[in-house]
């Protein structure tokens, strides 16, 4: 089943829950399309309207304005007992007064199992599904939490809902507990195809388990796109630095030009310190919707330092821009207590300065000095201060005081772009 | 066949869906019927006598002397006493409760709970056998040598019985604050260079005087409308409004008598708004919190203080026997004594004589012990369902919640003897409704009166704990299928099962200890109850007035067991 939300906007009293402002200071609601047997999730802080949006749609609250379609069907005004939904809570909300078996046929009092199927032949098959065959006669408290919230998602599919709606499922269990819950959830949603809405705020999560996500900041919906888009493409700097690590700079163009015109700017890198253009302390305004015909190749002042990206954007000289490169995306080149990590290319170049590796892109080099490190296991986060600005990077062992790193221009992603004056 | 079951599935779907609206609209309808009707009623004989509209009983009531000297400067005068009394006897027993540990600390904290379903015409049936010319005080003080006294009809006597009353009253209130003063705020005093009376001072105490405060105005609004202990103690000469409101009613003088309730119902009313107001806003801090830990009360040193806080203790616990069991003990004892002191069952065997051979026109025990129980269940069917709809509505937020929280409530501050005569002058007479005249009788009209009268017992019971429960049970109830009523039924109602059976403990309990507006109904009618017995025998001898009261006692009992069983340990906490 298809689930449309447009425009929709939650207040209550002075205070928006839910919607944002339009582009010219107006009310704006929240569009949302979810795809039949679409797993789909909302991601975003505490506080950015995700669980209103879940509670609207399960009806436990009335959108302020905007509309909320089930399948085409309007649902203004039809009462959560009458939606056909599921709903499965983060403290699990099992009824503590009936057994395991009598909360998952619980739904099953007011409407008939899908399939023509006894009441207790589908408790027993859910039972079986969330992989808890003979809980049945338990009371819900002798259950661990996992075992809980998967009786809690049982229950909720019991009659065979239209959409199921997850909130925060996992946030209660413990880190192991919940990649390997997530994997079940995934497991038995594609199972059945039933569509899903999943609300977290961890955004490790829902890159893991979700077909498309929503990542949702202060009441909007600032990006809408698969996993490996909302990861890889962010479109604006909260989605950059929400999901997952992120390295943002901001800067202003120097020059751009079409980037096989490349050989004729070798001359015009800037060096640290003696930056051409002075900075003007302005903020970051949207205007993303511009590409260029070609990628342009654009020489940045950031902070002083001239810094080279590649990006399809239409960019002009003066035009301010914010862009972000991922810590995998950063070259450890060298290192004062480490061995170096990866090709040497381009160490012999001064902080600031590109070249060409050896794989034809261009290299931006910035020397830096570790701030702090941890240790992660498999690799060792390290932050590190640049040019007035914290960075991260990733490396196989830990980093201690001066380092030369440095990433592709075609690593940066441009976020965020505001007109020069 | 298949569409006459589908049309009475949805029919009956229809109705379930708006059962709680229903709901709402059946108890507003009892509350106007039988509350706001009535006491409107007295209003209107306040300001039209003789068809005419006007303020001449008002104006006389309040220009007049005796009225606003003597009867409302009285009535409050003697709350007043008899709320510092209570405060002074419950805080120690606060302190006791809060931060000492001894065997039967939970069981003694449980039943002071105990005064609020006592009869009060039992108890001042009680003091009368204690303080009365040939009572126990006095034998106690002959036998050892000392003058007797006669406190009867004194203030005293009426100040000590609302003691009895309320402060244990005051002593829950403050506990339960007390318990809920977090430890490590202490510790964290402590830990920056306070001591322990200026840790006492600078955290504690800030935060048992708000429970004090509302302990207090409660007992003022409690006191201010006491009725049997001032009529059974107090009699005509020490009379408050409410004393004085029921013998004008009795010399079917009612405008004057509705004159008087409309002044006494403002003044209630304005008590009740402030006490409201001031609970709700206690009531959102102070959750959660790891209490104190409590001392043993036996010392474990025998230094100056600790010995001098034992003794102190000793006195207290010797001061609650006497206010506390002396009357109860004294009824009993009263019950089983001849007029020459010895024991004899004399008493009891008048009650089985009068049973058997009392005339029509008289009040016969077993008629009355049946009446009690029936009204009984009959308000306990009634304030149930009425208190558990007050208690959902009163737990959803929604616009104007505030006012139906007032026009609830308001039951329990305005007195029962404006009740009873507003529904005497106005159900039990009869009304004309579109040309038929319509006339509740007695029985009736008893229970509506009671079921009024306990039904905010039974949200106040139920309330809190289906305040406390997790929303998200009924949100996955209705997501699954159920009606909002079937939420209730299904899912909440068992998990506050505690509160819905000591709730109707109380309703229970109430009905049978209720007098002021039974007395009023019961006038002339065979619709009495224990409560009513007691007070037409003890206008003969004391003896059988106790006799009656003892069974009355034994039946209340019963009710208490109930609330301690299923409700004290979960419902009685904190409120009252």
């Amino acid at each position: 089943m298809q689930l449309t939300l447009e425009n929709v906007r939650k207040e209550y009293g002075e205070t928006v829950a839910l919607g944002g402002r339009d582009g010219s200071g107006g009310r704006s609601g929240v569009d949302l399309d979810v795809e039949d047997g679409e797993f789909f999730t909302l991601v975003g802080p505490s506080g950015c309207g995700k669980t209103t949006t879940l509670r609207l749609v399960a009806g436990f609250e009335t959108p302020s304005t905007g509309s909320i379609r089930f399948g085409g069907r309007e649902m203004r005004g039809v009462p959560p007992e009458e939606r056909d939904v599921g709903v499965v809570f983060q403290n699990y909300a099992l009824f503590p007064h009936l057994s395991v078996a009598e909360n998952v046929a619980y739904g099953l009092r007011f409407s008939d199992p899908p399939g023509g199927e006894s009441r207790e032949g589908r408790v027993a098959s859910l039972l079986e599904l969330v992989d808890l065959p003979d809980a049945g006669g338990r009371n819900p408290t002798e259950l661990s939490g996992g075992q809980q919230q998967r009786i809690a998602l049982a229950r909720a599919l019991a009659p065979g809902p239209d959409l199921l709606l997850l909130d925060e499922p996992m946030s209660a269990l413990d880190a192991r507990l919940r990649e390997r819950l997530r994997l079940q959830v995934k497991e038995i949603q594609s199972t059945l195809g039933i569509t899903t809405l999943y609300v977290t705020h961890d955004q490790e999560e829902a890159l893991a388990i979700s077909d498309r996500v929503a990542v949702m900041n202060d009441g909007a919906v600032e990006q809408v796109g698969t996993p490996q888009a909302v990861y890889r493409r962010p479109e604006t700097r909260f989605v950059a630095e929400f999901v997952g690590d992120n390295n943002v700079f901001e800067g202003r163009v120097v020059s751009s030009r079409a980037a096989d015109e490349f050989e004729e700017s070798r001359d015009s890198v800037a060096v640290e310190g003696k930056s051409p253009v002075e900075t003007k302390g302005s903020e970051w305004q949207g205007e993303r919707d511009r590409t260029a015909d070609r990628p342009q190749r654009v020489e940045l002042d950031v902070g002083g330092a001239a810094v080279t990206i590649v990006t399809e954007n239409a960019v002009e000289t003066d035009d301010r821009v914010a862009f972000c490169v991922r810590p995998e995306q950063m070259r450890v080149l060298a290192s004062g207590s480490e061995e170096r990590d990866s090709e040497p290319s381009g160490s012999e170049l001064m902080d600031g300065e590109s070249s060409r590796s050896r794989t034809g892109t261009e290299t931006n080099v910035l020397d830096a000095t570790v701030s702090g490190t941890e240790f992660l296991g498999e690799s060792t986060r390290t932050y590190l201060r640049w040019n007035g600005r914290e960075l991260t990077v990733r490396s196989t062992n830990p980093l201690s005081g001066e380092v030369r790193i440095g990433f592709d221009a075609t690593a940066a992603h441009v976020v965020d772009l505001e007109r020069g004056e | 066949m298949e569409t006459v079951n589908a049309v009475l599935r949805t029919a009956f779907s229809r109705l379930e869906a708006h059962a709680l609206t229903l709901g709402t609209a059946a108890t507003a309808l009892v509350l106007v019927v039988v509350f706001y009707y009535p006491v409107a009623t007295v209003f209107v004989d306040a300001v039209v006598v003789d068809g005419q509209v006007t303020i001449a009983p008002l104006v006389s009531v309040l220009t007049s002397r005796f009225y606003l000297v003597d009867i409302f400067g009285f009535t409050a005068y003697q709350a007043l006493l008899s709320t510092i009394a209570s405060v002074l006897l419950g805080l120690p027993g606060a302190w006791l409760l809060a931060r000492f540990e001894f065997p039967g600390r939970e069981t003694l904290r449980s039943l002071t709970i105990l005064p609020f379903v006592m009869p009060s015409i039992m108890v001042a049936i009680g003091f009368v056998a204690t303080f009365g010319q040939n009572g126990t005080l006095n034998a106690v003080l002959g036998a050892l040598g000392l003058p007797t006294v006669d406190l009867l009809f004194t203030i005293e006597a009426i100040v000590i019985a609302h003691a009895f009353y309320n402060a244990p009253l005051v002593a829950r209130v403050t506990t339960a604050a007390w318990e809920s003063v977090d430890a490590s705020a202490v510790e964290t005093a402590r830990s920056l260079g306070a001591s322990p009376v200026r840790a006492f001072r600078d955290v504690v105490l800030p935060q048992l005087l708000p429970a004090i405060a509302i302990g207090a105005t409660l007992t003022f609004v409690f006191t201010f409308a006491s009725f049997p202990i001032v009529l059974a103690l107090g009699g005509f000469q020490l009379a408050t409004v409410e004393v004085f409101i029921y013998s004008r009613i009795q010399n079917l003088a009612y405008a004057e008598a509705a004159a008087l309730a409309v002044v006494e119902t403002a003044i209630s009313l304005g008590l009740t708004y402030l006490y409201l107001r001031y609970e709700g806003r206690q009531r959102a801090s102070g959750q959660g919190a790891q209490p104190q830990p409590r001392r043993s009360l036996w010392p474990e040193s025998t230094s100056v203080r600790s010995l001098g806080t034992r003794i102190g203790i000793v006195a207290y616990a010797l001061v609650v026997l006497a206010v506390f069991v002396g009357p109860i003990a004294s009824m009993v004892l009263t019950s089983l004594t001849g007029p020459q002191g010895g024991l004899t069952l004399d008493h009891y065997l008048f009650l089985l004589e009068r049973q058997q051979t009392g005339a029509s026109y008289q009040v016969r025990p077993l008629p009355a012990i049946e009446n009690s129980l029936l009204f009984g269940v009959g308000t306990l069917l009634v304030a149930l369902p009425m208190g558990v709809v007050m208690a959902v509505l009163t737990t959803r937020q929604f616009r104007g919640r505030a006012i139906v929280d007032a026009l609830s409530m308001a039951p329990l501050a305005v007195s029962g003897i404006v009740v009873g005569l507003g529904l005497l002058r106005g159900l039990v007479f009869g009304i004309e409704v579109f040309g038929t005249r319509v006339q509740v009788t007695g029985a009736l009209a008893v229970v509506a009166a009671h079921a009024v009268g306990a039904y905010p017992f039974v949200t106040r019971n139920v309330a809190p704990l289906l305040g406390n429960l997790d929303p998200r049970l009924v949100e996955s109830a209705r997501s699954l299928g159920a009606s909002r009523v079937r939420a209730l039924v299904d899912i909440e109602l068992p998990l506050v099962a505690a509160g819905v059976v000591a709730g109707a403990a109380f309703a229970f309990a109430i009905s049978i200890g209720e007098f002021d507006s039974t007395v009023v109904l019961a006038e002339g009618s065979t619709s009495y109850t224990m409560p009513v017995a007691v007070e037409r025998y003890l206008g003969r001898r004391l003896g059988p007035a106790t006799a009656m009261g003892c069974v009355l006692l034994a039946v209340t009992s019963l009710s208490f067991v109930i609330i301690e069983r299923f409700g004290g340990r979960y419902g009685g906490r904190g409120g009252f």
